[in-house]
Order: structure tokens, then sequence, then C-alpha cells
């Protein structure tokens, strides 16, 4: 009788035992993959999560010349912020700079790209320095862009002097500003596109080609029904790159316009600048920021739901 | 197909090749600048006291400032100044506000004027009026206008260094080749407006006048009409609590600049100051306002007659004179007091005439210690360059009220850009009154908000 309670005590003992060792193990497992995230969970910490939540924070509050809060003021910042007709002109302007930034750049780049990925005697030549605007810094290049656009000596306006037509505005006239600052980033980013869709070409296995060729298909029925779904992938990165970017743009703006004429060129990213670092409010700039960051996470969000399912992958 | 192709590319490559080059060759460049300010400043000798001197000095007035801060180095050997170029004054406020109270924050900080309240708001300065008293040193011989800008309730909070006013350049071929009297340079409002006419009807190509969209002009534009920034005596007697100037004050300014948009006289370079310059240079525009601090770099590169004058005031009203503007330099609080010492003596370095008089002539700021004019170097200058001389003459004769004293706010940049945004929509052919309403009502919403957000 003692012999046997005590066997039925000692099998739920070893089953808890066996329990407990399983979970030990899991969390042992836990504690190691935590340790091998560690780096990166510090990195992000200190550069992401802790500013993220500190401009949040921030976006509920006045501030001094410092950035110390100073008034807890609630929503009232992002009302202010929806309510400002300075700031909605800005929220337009992004959008339409997306809008004519993002389809031109990844148009020529992909033609750049596709034509020089025949195999011609010295392409690579051609291949450097299509992608050499990547080589030139945002300050570098609207310097230069700068000087194009001169109202009076820019060889942009001396060329359409010479052909008798008037000379534009381009960075004073309401109408240009933002096409102007466009034309700029366009170029800009080409160097990059360009070298992303190059890598996304080569990498198309030639058999695709060759058994077309047996087939006798046309150039340009090989680009439509080969190329371009092959490329889907590489694409779809670069889109949703080149949208980002265009969303952040900044040095471009800081140097050719500041945000002028009448705000035309205020987009969203250099706004916050001035709201923070011209105008001292940290608040108001935050809020704006908060909102930058939601409209990103959902442009993305989307593009993964939408864009994706037409990339086809290998 | 490939040889199409192959031309198609060589075409893309003169494009990019055309383009590439240049922007290559501007950043070499600013690499090599760069690289030679980074030995210069390494050389300093470890023994000596180091100061940290941050300023926001470019082109000529950079190249200036370090002949002055090396020949104070090589004048004794104690002290080590580093002078740092830390971009524009709204940029290198930024930089400093976030450095404040570390270690990494610098001696001595160069500011522009409207960044007086917020430099004394931001508790981490060290009032310039301790040092005076403890070392005895006489502030009276600065120039008086001066003495009232930055001297608040009798106390210095900053060094006075580097003043300014804003002035009209204009070219005196151009009014010559119009028929105008290149030594009678227009007064008023409307005399420009005739002087333009006068210009574009003699030359088609040259605009009349330039006004770039920058808050400073327009504030000196008020202050030369004896108008206020802000009330309460721009702030001088208490905290603002919204504008200080009158419509009639206000608009003029507007339908001024509307008037020429209207006549095709007025050339539109935004807010570039650049491109206005280099339009001015190359014969684009005959007059255009700007600080006196420029006129050395136009005079020594027009290829024509400068004439510089007065800033223009309306008809109806009498000439009340130009605010100081330009900046100051700061003393932080906090550090040991071998390295203040050391500092100070390099801010009275500064002030003595003989640095003033090379300042001067070298940028075309004024001296801001009258006793200069009468070094050799600056009577010679005036001789040779009797416009540097309009400057002078301007500052004194202004009279001293709250008008040309000028606003204090912590606010002030942000109305700048304010004014700016609206001078472009008049520039653009937007209406007056619009422009005008929406600018007064948001420069008293931002007043508001500054107030409010003190926790007052």
């Amino acid at each position: 009788m003692s012999m046997n309670s005590t066997a039925i005590q000692q099998t739920p003992k070893s089953q808890i035992n066996f329990e407990q060792v399983k979970k030990k193990q899991r969390m042992k497992n836990f504690s190691k993959g935590m340790l091998f995230l560690l780096p990166s969970i510090i990195l992000f910490s200190v550069f992401l999560f802790y500013p993220l939540a500190r401009t949040i924070y921030l976006s509920f509050f006045l501030t001094d010349a410092a950035g110390a809060t100073t008034v807890f003021v609630g929503w009232e910042n992002y009302v202010t912020m929806f309510t400002s007709p300075i700031f909605l002109q800005s929220m337009k302007s992004t959008f339409l700079f997306v809008l004519y930034t993002v389809p031109i750049t990844i148009i020529i780049s992909l033609f750049l790209a596709v034509i020089a990925n025949e195999k011609l005697k010295g392409i690579g030549f051609f291949r450097t320095i299509y992608s050499s605007t990547m080589g030139i810094s945002v300050a570098a290049a609207s310097v230069f862009w700068l000087y194009l656009f001169h109202p009076s000596m820019g060889p942009l306006n001396l060329l359409l002097n010479a052909i008798g037509a008037e000379g534009i505005g381009w960075l004073t006239d309401t109408s240009w500003a933002l096409f102007a600052i466009a034309i700029t980033t366009i170029w800009m980013n080409i160097g990059f596109t360009f070298l992303i869709l190059l890598g996304g070409l080569q990498s198309i296995d030639s058999s695709l080609y060759e058994s077309a060729d047996i087939d006798g298909a046309g150039y340009f029925y090989k680009l439509r029904r080969i190329t371009i779904p092959m490329l889907s992938p590489t694409l779809f990165f670069v889109v949703t790159v080149t949208i980002i970017n265009a969303f952040q743009t900044f040095g471009q703006i800081d140097i050719l316009t500041q945000g002028g004429p009448v705000n035309s060129t205020n987009l969203v990213v250099y706004s916050i600048y001035r709201e923070a670092f011209v105008n001292y409010k940290f608040g108001s700039a935050s809020a704006q920021a908060v909102l930058l960051f939601i409209i990103i996470l959902l442009m993305t969000f989307l593009q993964f739901k939408f864009g994706e399912r037409k990339v086809h992958y290998q | 197909m490939k040889k199409i192709l192959a031309i198609l590319m060589l075409g893309f490559v003169l494009f990019l090749a055309a383009c590439g080059s240049d922007g290559n060759a501007d950043e070499a460049a600013g690499s090599a600048t760069a690289g030679a300010e980074g030995t210069s400043e390494g050389s300093g000798d470890n023994e000596k006291q180091v100061v940290t001197f941050w300023h926001s000095m470019g082109g000529a007035g950079q190249e200036a400032l370090n002949a002055i801060v090396d020949s104070y180095n090589s004048s004794q050997d104690e002290v080590q100044v580093n002078a740092e170029y830390q971009g524009s004054y709204d940029e290198a406020l930024t930089k400093f506000n976030s450095v404040a109270g570390t270690d990494s924050a610098p001696t001595i900080i160069q500011t522009f004027e409207i960044g007086t309240m917020s430099m004394i708001n931001s508790g981490s300065i060290l009032p310039i009026q301790e040092l005076v008293d403890a070392d005895g040193y006489d502030m009276s011989g600065l120039e008086e206008n001066i003495i009232n800008y930055y001297s608040l309730d009798g106390t210095f909070y900053s060094m006075p260094f580097n003043s300014s006013t804003p002035v009209m350049y204009y070219n005196k071929d151009a009014f010559e080749a119009a028929g105008l009297d290149p030594e009678a340079p227009p007064e008023t409002f409307e005399e420009v407006e005739e002087a333009s006419k006068a210009i574009v009807e003699a030359n088609p190509d040259m605009k009349g006048f330039a006004l770039q969209a920058y808050g400073w002009l327009y504030e000196q534009l008020l202050a030369n009409q004896g108008a206020l920034l802000l009330n309460n005596d721009n702030g001088r007697t208490d905290t603002p609590t919204e504008i200080g100037w009158t419509e009639e004050e206000g608009k003029s300014i507007f339908e001024w600049v509307e008037r020429m948009v209207n006549d095709e006289t007025f050339a539109n370079y935004g807010t570039n100051g650049d491109n206005m310059v280099s339009g001015f240079l190359a014969g684009d525009v005959s007059m255009f306002l700007q600080s006196s601090a420029s006129s050395r770099d136009v005079i020594d590169n027009a290829p024509f007659e400068v004439g510089i004058a007065f800033l223009p005031h309306p008809e109806e009203k009498e000439r009340a004179g130009v605010v100081i503007g330009g900046a100051s330099l700061w003393m932080i609080d906090g550090k040991p007091e071998a390295e203040t010492n050391a500092a100070w003596d390099f801010m009275k370095y500064l002030q003595t005439p003989e640095i003033q008089a090379e300042w001067h002539v070298g940028t075309g700021y004024f001296a801001i210690n009258p006793a200069a004019y009468d070094e050799q170097v600056a009577v010679d200058a005036h001789e040779e360059m009797p416009q540097l001389n309009v400057t002078v003459e301007q500052l004194q004769a202004t009279t001293s009220s709250f008008a040309t004293q000028g606003a204090l706010m912590d606010m002030i940049p942000e109305g700048r850009k304010i004014m700016e945004t609206a001078l472009e929509t008049v520039y653009n052919g937007g209406e007056v009154d619009d422009a005008y309403n929406t600018a007064v009502d948001q420069f008293n919403t931002a007043i508001e908000q500054a107030n409010a957000a003190r926790g007052e």
C-alpha cells in the first residue's frame, strides 16, 4: 500500500519534471535567440524605438528653443497641423512630388538599363556613366542645378532665349519650382535605380531568351513577356524605395528653394525641419513627423498588399 | 538595332558627362578647402589655452575673420583660438542648442541679432557684463546705436562684433546710360519706381529693381518708416503680444513692390540672395537692397562702377533710419575660468580699432568701434572706395527710437519666413490684400504660440 502510494506520487512528479525541463529548454532557446538578436535590438532601440517614442511624446507638448517640454497641450498640435493651410499645402506638394518623380525615374532608368544590358563592345563604360549620378552627393548636385536654373545666366534660360522663348523663373515661379526640384531629383536618382534594375536584368536566365528566339519572338515581345515579368521583384523593390525616398526629400530643397516660392516646394520633411530648427517648435514638428511615419507605413503596407500580387518570384 | 542603341547611349553619355564633371569639380574644390582648414586648425600648440570659436561667416567674411584669428594667435603665445565655421546662423544655433551644457560646446559662439532673446532665455550663456565689470573694461567707446541694440536695461549680454545695415546697391553705368544722375540715387519708393522705368526704357534687357524676399529687409523697410515690428515698444518694455506696425506702414512695402511688378521693372530672385547679386553683377538688374556686409564683395567683382545709397522710404514718411543687423559674440557658461578669460581676451582684441578697421575694410561690416575710421587702413579704403562710407553715414544719420533699436522676441525667425512667403506671393502676381492679411494673421499666431510655449 505504502509502496503503491509512493509510486502514484512519483509518476506525476516525474511528469512535472519533464514539463519543467521542456520549459527550461524553451527558455534557454529563447534567451539564446535573444542573445543573437541583442546587438540589433540595442541598435534599434537606441536609434529607432527610443527616438520614435520620444517624437510621439514630444508631439503632445509645446517646447522651448532647446527642445525641452514646457506645456502639455494634448492633441492641439495635431489639430493646428490639420487646420494650417501651410501644412495642407505642404502635404499636397509632397504627393504631387511623388507623382512627378517616381514613375519618370523608373521609366527612364528601366529604359537605360534595358539598352545597357545589350552585349556591346565597351558596354562597361556606358554602365559606369549611367550609374555615375549615384556617386554625386545631393549637395554637389543641387549646387550644380542651382547654376543651371539661374534666372539670367543659367544655361537652361540661355538656351530658351537662344530659341526665342522667354526665360523661365525655374525656382522663383510658383508653377515651375516644384517641377524644377522634381527634375533635379529624377536626375539624381537615376544612377541608383539604373544600377539595381541592371542587376535584376543580368540575373534573368538566358535560356528563356534562347527558347524565345527559337520560337521566333521579336524584341519587344521578349521585353514584354520575359524581361518585365522576370524583373518584377526588382521593380517592386525599386518602386518602394523610390517612393519612400521621394517622401523624405530634403537636401535639394534646402539648397535650391528653401521651401519657396510661397511654400510651393515646402515638402513635408523640409516643413518638419523648418518647424523644429528655424521656428523652434519641436512639438508641432514632432506631430508632423508622426503623421509622415504613418503615411509611409500605410503606403508601404498597401504596396505589399496589392503591388506584390503582380510580382513574379522565381 | 544595336547601332541605334549605341548612338542613343552616346547621347545620354554626353548629357550625363556634361552634368557630372561640374558636380565633381565642385565637390573636389569643397573637400580641398575643408582639408586645408583642418590642417591649419590642427597645428596649434598643445600647451596653449585653447578657445573654440563657432562662427557663421562664409565667403569674404570667412577669409577676413581667419586672417584676424591668425593674427591674434601669432600676436601672443598663451591662447590658441580655433575658429570653426558652423554654417548659417540658424544652423549654428541649432547645433549649439544640441550641445549646450556639454563639453562639446564652444567657448564663444557668434549668433545673429534676432537670436538675442533665445540666447538669454537658454540659460547656457555668461552675460558679458560680468566680465566687463570684473575687468573694468570700458564699453562706452562703441558705436552708440550698437550700444542701444545690445544693452538691455544697461546690461550687455553679448559682445557686439559684426554689425551691418541694409543699403541700396546700384549700377552707376546703367544710371548714366538711362540719363539718370549716378551721383543722386533715388531716395524714396516713388523715386525708385521712376528710376526703374527709365532704366528699363533705356535697356529692355535690364530690370530696374530687385528686392530679395528676405524678412530682415522687410523689418528694415518698416523701421525706416519709424514703424515698430512688435508691440510693447518692439518688445523692449514688455513681452510682445502682437505686431507693432499699422496697416498703412506694413502695406506700403507690398504695394510698392506690386506697382513695380505691374510696371514689369521688378526682377524676381525669390529668396535667393546669391542669384540676385550675380544677376546684378551680370547687368540684369540695376538696383537691389542687401546688407552692407556684401559691399566689398560686390565692389570688387563688378565690371562696372557700383554705387551704394541709403535704404529708400515712402515719400510721405520721414527717413527714420535703420536697425543694426549682423551678429554678436556670446560667452558660453560653465567653462573653466582660464578658458573664459582667454576667450574674453580674444573678444577685447576684436574690439581694438586696428582690427575693426581691417574687418570693416575687408568686408563692409561697419566698425563697431568708431575710432577705427581714423586708422590709416580705413582712411585709405574710404578714399579708394567712398561707397564704404555710406554705411557709416547711414547708421550715424539714424534717429534713435524703439523702432530703430530693433525688436526683441524669440519668434522673429519664424516671423521672417512668414513675411518672405507673403512677399513672394506678391512677386508671383498675388493680391496684396490677401497676402498681407494672411501674413499678419500668421505673424500674430506665431507670437501667441511663442508666448504660450514659454508657459506665460
